[in-house]
């Protein structure tokens, strides 16, 4: 029954047929609709995706200014690494090219094109640089995270592997040289505690690096030493590109004028690497030399060296020290974890940091202040007999005063001083003299100088404050005072508190550098420098932008800074400064500790006049304690020794300090001759 | 056959329309490949495959129509056992199977395979217009279809085995079937539908079905946050691409989505998107419009023709037009979830282009010997 091949005829249904045309039209529509929305209604917001798809911003590194010591040594200075990367996304197409471009690379750089694997803990864990998972693993944690981000296999490569990878280029799709800039310090453990090291910029401080255009994880700044302290100066300015890329984020051209990195400005110190390495090896083989002969260990101690007349630092050491290069890539961790256990804090800067008890070199303080107040002239004599009692006094007619006894150090080996003048007293470093003249003593010193002039005397010699050395870290010490004790220890001040301050016990604290700048204001008649380590600041071609001032923090022999007290010894308002015949009999003082007192065995056949103080100071700190070392009566004790050279027109000032080194002329002085020594011959060395 | 009766009544506009498009197409593509090297002889290529297949359109139109319903059967047949070649002997390319390689021009057996089931579904409907149009009459077609779709499915291709379907109820619907059925099918797809659904929920694989079709409705319905790679990369790329078209577009070759290569498979599947990028909405509606009409027209060949057969064939390459055309601009649109269906003409590859002109050839066929009566 074929009707079509009879009488043919279209049969479909026109209705129907409407229905369709109908609904074509709705879907038309709708598309209409649709394609305006997103094309009309959302243009704009499209738009800008479609801008920020095609558009970076990217951050071009600066370069970091260098270090030199004042002799041009380059102390810190950036050197170019190389570093092998792999971006996966430019990685051939198939699995066997990209093996191939594998075990090409493992050959090159020795590094296993399979090994571990990629859990979510390993990849976790995941540093590069600071992983033993082979080259697969590496590329699949890099590729998941960022396929057009190079990721790191192998960093720090040598310089002949990196060009023979970037000859075999067109073998190695996707391999490439990073070329990064690694802080490199060549004096390493000599400057280190100076110079200082970088660090990744800390998660806290990232807001306000990001501030100033820096990226976190590729910019490093400054996590100790003048890298931190002057960081500033040194880090310069991140240049930026705005630039068109494509889809596997290749650079395409400039969108707007590219801003140029700023190169940071580079530093001269003051320190000179030579003495500083002689300070170092002074303090080190003595400190190791007389380990051996007394059968104790001395596990740290400080140098300094100054200039009285500038403030110029030629040298600090603070041992243990530790060495920045090995921080210079990344901060390893076991490494930075033994740094920070080491019960000697090599990390700590113990020449501005440590505030310990400054002993006798504190005398000097006291020295100026009897002389300068009146309280003894320099020709009466005290009487020294070795030990002296006194009623202890916590407040005036103290009802039930204890007795107790005070010694001089003469008299652990039986002795006395017998009777002391001004000169006497000091260069014999005489306890008695000074708890006399301190704190007063019967008849023989009616009223003695009192810790509240005392403290007026230490705070004028750089004393209990922040001198402002460029390093991070610095601590201010301590000059205690009866309000202090009161608040800190809630007790009163006691007469026998004024006895052992005095002679820079008891409740005194300071620096190594604030001891040196105490002596060293002295040497140079009064007048302070503020310490420092800056010489010149250059920019990147090496001009001096700033050159070398030196700075005067006050004068005592011409800025009024004692407060004169009554009779009750409450401040005035009048002040006055220190006579400055008195500056030259504490000097005078301080030869005759090298010609006949204290430390004259050390210095007795020194070419060069000298002068000097030793100290020794007592003490009982956190370390001693559990020991069971703080037994009363032979208390542990640190050396010290502060002196300058020459005595008539001094060039050099010196401190030594040793941790729980007993006698400062023994363990302390010896040292601080030697540093003497190496800057006199190094100086006759650079004459013609 | 070659009489002036023929190109008297052979459907300029069609063919213009059709013509429009395809050079468009090549125009497009140009644009398109944005600097791959890999797809550089993509133009040139496309140039061949119009200039075939603008041919192809001419000598189907100049060939009666009425010619294929005497060899549906041997079509038929051929088109199973080209389909079947390719799930045995075919090349795996992308993880499914489905181009014989002839003269270096890659030929989907699927795509011819559209065209007869065309034919034979028309060939069917038209000669049983007569017939009670039950569940028998609607099981037989169904049978016709699935002898088809069956082999196409197996490659496995989802999509075009979507299309056969929709071609199926397509004709199936304007050859007169009844409310009650409709109805019935409606309420059976969505059983079917959710218990789909329930198995997927459940884990369970479900055979013929690959894991990425089913991921892709997956990103489709719900979007994962944190998938900016892959599928949702695409899509998002594509929307990108459309909005920042704006009304007139960035121009010709200065599509930054386009040029800089964010936009992915820009040539084929996405091409909808570039063109919206470069041409804006008034250039986009434009080419919508002119698809559109390809469509219209081929409905209004249907409706001139002087035979059921005809009519059927005409309404058929309508909706095979139509509902590529609806569904990648769908997917370009973010409406839909996404698909292979290029778009019609415009999109590059030959293959696709092969059964569209062999449709066009055929409703021009019909538009050509609507007149004569030659038995």
């Amino acid at each position: 029954m074929n009707r079509q091949s009879l009488e043919p005829k279209n049969e479909i249904s026109r209705g129907r047929l409407l229905i369709v045309y109908v609904l074509i039209g709705v879907v038309f529509l709708f598309f209409l609709v649709r394609l305006f929305t997103l094309q009309v209604v959302q243009g704009e917001d499209y738009l800008t995706r479609a801008v920020d798809n095609r558009t970076r911003e990217i951050s071009v590194t600066t370069t970091r200014g260098q270090i030199f010591d004042r002799n041009g040594i380059v102390l810190a200075r950036n050197e170019a690494s190389y570093n092998v990367v792999v971006t996966p996304a430019n990685l051939p197409g198939d699995e066997g090219a990209i093996q191939e471009v594998y075990r090409r690379l493992s050959d090159l750089i020795d590094i296993p094109v399979n090994f571990g694997n990629t859990e979510a803990e390993t990849v976790r864990n995941f540093t590069p640089c600071q992983t033993d998972l082979g080259i697969s693993q590496i590329v699949y944690i890099g590729d998941s995270l960022a396929p057009y981000d190079p990721v790191r296999i192998k960093c720090n490569i040598d310089e002949m592997t990196a060009r023979i990878i970037q000859e075999q280029s067109s073998d190695l799709a996707g391999v490439s040289i990073e070329i990064e800039a690694v802080r490199e310090y060549p004096t390493g453990e000599t400057t280190a505690e100076v110079v200082g090291f970088l660090g990744p910029i800390p998660a806290i401080e990232q807001d306000y690096w990001e501030n100033l255009g820096f990226v976190a994880n590729r910019d490093k700044v400054g996590y100790a030493g003048i890298e931190n302290y002057l960081n500033d100066i040194l880090i310069g300015k991140n240049g930026s590109r705005v630039v068109e890329v494509d889809n596997s984020g290749q650079i395409l051209r400039n969108l707007e004028a590219p801003i140029e990195p700023v190169a940071g400005n580079s530093i001269t110190l003051t320190i000179d690497t030579r003495l500083q390495a002689a300070a170092k090896a002074a303090l080190v083989n003595w400190m190791e030399r007389k380990s051996l002969q007394l059968g104790r260990p001395y596990t740290s101690g400080v140098v300094i060296a100054m200039n009285p007349k500038t403030g110029e630092i030629l040298s600090l050491v603070s041992y243990p020290s530790y060495e920045n290069n090995r921080m210079a890539r990344l901060i390893p961790a076991y490494y930075y974890n033994q740094l920070n256990e080491d019960p000697h804090k090599p990390l700590f800067n113990h020449a501005i940091s440590a505030e310990h008890p400054p002993g006798s070199v504190f005398k000097m303080a006291a020295a100026i202040g009897i002389l300068n107040e009146g309280v003894v002239t320099p020709d009466q004599l005290i009487n020294d007999p070795g030990k002296i009692s006194i009623e202890e006094k916590f407040f005036e007619n103290d009802p039930n005063p204890r007795t107790r006894d005070y010694v001089c150090w003469i008299f652990k080996s039986g002795g006395s001083h017998g009777d002391l003048d001004f000169l006497g007293g000091l260069s014999q470093s005489c306890d008695v003299y000074f708890y006399k003249v301190g704190g007063g003593y019967k008849d023989e010193v009616p009223a003695g100088l009192n810790i509240w002039r005392l403290g007026e005397y230490a705070r004028a010699l750089g004393y209990g404050q922040v001198l402002g050395i460029e390093l991070p870290g610095e601590q201010n010490g301590l000059i205690p005072d009866p309000n202090w004790k009161r608040i800190t220890v809630g007790e009163n001040w006691s007469t026998g508190d004024t006895y052992i301050s005095t002679i820079g016990q008891g409740y005194v604290l300071s620096t190594p550098l604030q001891v040196l700048v105490s002596v060293a204001a002295l040497a140079n008649d009064g007048k302070l420098m503020r310490p420092t380590l800056v010489k010149e600041i250059l920019d990147s071609e090496g001009n001096v932008i700033k050159p070398f001032e030196p700075d005067m923090l006050w004068d005592i022999t011409k800025d009024p800074l004692i407060h004169v007290y009554d009779e009750n010894f409450f401040q005035t308002d009048e002040v006055k400064v220190v006579e400055p015949w008195v500056v030259d009999l504490a000097k005078v003082g301080m030869r005759e500790v090298v010609v006949s007192g204290t430390a004259e065995s050390i210095f007795e056949d020194a070419e060069i006049q000298t002068a000097g103080k030793t100290g020794t100071a007592e003490y009982c700190d956190d370390i001693a304690r559990p020991l069971g070392l703080c037994v009363s009566g032979s208390w542990p004790a640190h050396a010290w020794y502060v002196g300058y050279a020459p005595f008539d027109n001094p060039e050099i000032a010196v401190v030594v300090f040793v941790y729980d080194g007993d006698e400062g002329a023994i363990l302390a002085a010896p040292v601080a001759r030697q540093v003497m020594e190496a800057y006199f011959e190094l100086k006759t060395a650079e004459k013609p | 056959m070659l009489r002036r009766e023929t190109w008297r009544h052979f459907d300029y506009w069609l063919f213009g329309a059709v013509l429009l498009l395809s050079v468009f197409g090549i125009v497009m593509i140009r644009s398109a490949i944005a600097g791959n090297a890999e797809l550089a002889t993509s133009p040139r290529n496309q140039t061949i495959f119009v200039g075939l297949g603008l041919a192809l359109i001419l000598v189907l139109a100049a060939v009666n129509y009425r010619t294929w319903a005497s060899t549906t059967r041997l079509l038929y047949t051929g088109g199973i056992v080209l389909l079947i070649g390719i799930y045995l002997i075919g090349d795996a390319a992308f993880g499914s199977t489905r181009w014989f390689e002839v003269g270096g021009i890659n030929i989907q057996p699927s795509e011819l395979g559209k065209i007869i089931l065309i034919i034979a579904l028309a060939n069917y409907f038209s000669n049983t217009m007569d017939d009670p149009h039950n569940l028998i009459w609607i099981l037989k077609s169904f049978g016709i279809t699935m002898g088809m779709t069956i082999w196409v499915l197996l490659q496995p291709n989802l999509s075009t085995s979507i299309v056969l379907m929709v071609i199926w109820f397509s004709m199936l619907w304007i050859s007169g079937l009844e409310l009650k059925y409709i109805l019935i099918f409606g309420g059976l797809a969505v059983v079917v539908l959710a218990l789909f659904l329930l198995l997927v929920v459940n884990g369970v694989k479900i055979p013929l079905i690959e894991g990425y079709q089913l991921q892709r409705v997956v990103n489709f319905v719900y979007r994962d946050p944190n998938a900016t790679h892959g599928e949702q990369y695409n899509i998002e790329q594509a929307l990108i691409s459309i909005g920042s078209g704006g009304w007139f577009g960035a121009g010709y070759g200065n599509g930054t989505q386009v040029q800089l290569r964010f936009l992915k498979v820009r040539h084929t599947d996405f091409i909808f998107s570039a063109m919206a990028e470069e041409f804006g909405f008034v250039g986009t509606a434009i080419v919508m419009a002119l698809l559109i009409f390809v469509v219209i027209r081929c409905l209004y060949v249907a409706r001139k023709s002087m035979d059921t057969f005809g009519a059927l064939i005409a309404y058929g390459i309508a909706t095979l037009i139509f509902f590529q055309m609806a569904v990648n601009i769908g997917v370009n649109l973010n409406v839909l979830p996404v698909t292979g269906l290029t778009l019609p003409f415009v999109s590059y590859g030959g293959s696709s282009l092969l059964s569209l002109v062999l449709g066009i050839g055929l409703v021009e066929s019909v538009a050509a010997h609507s007149q004569t009566l030659d038995f």
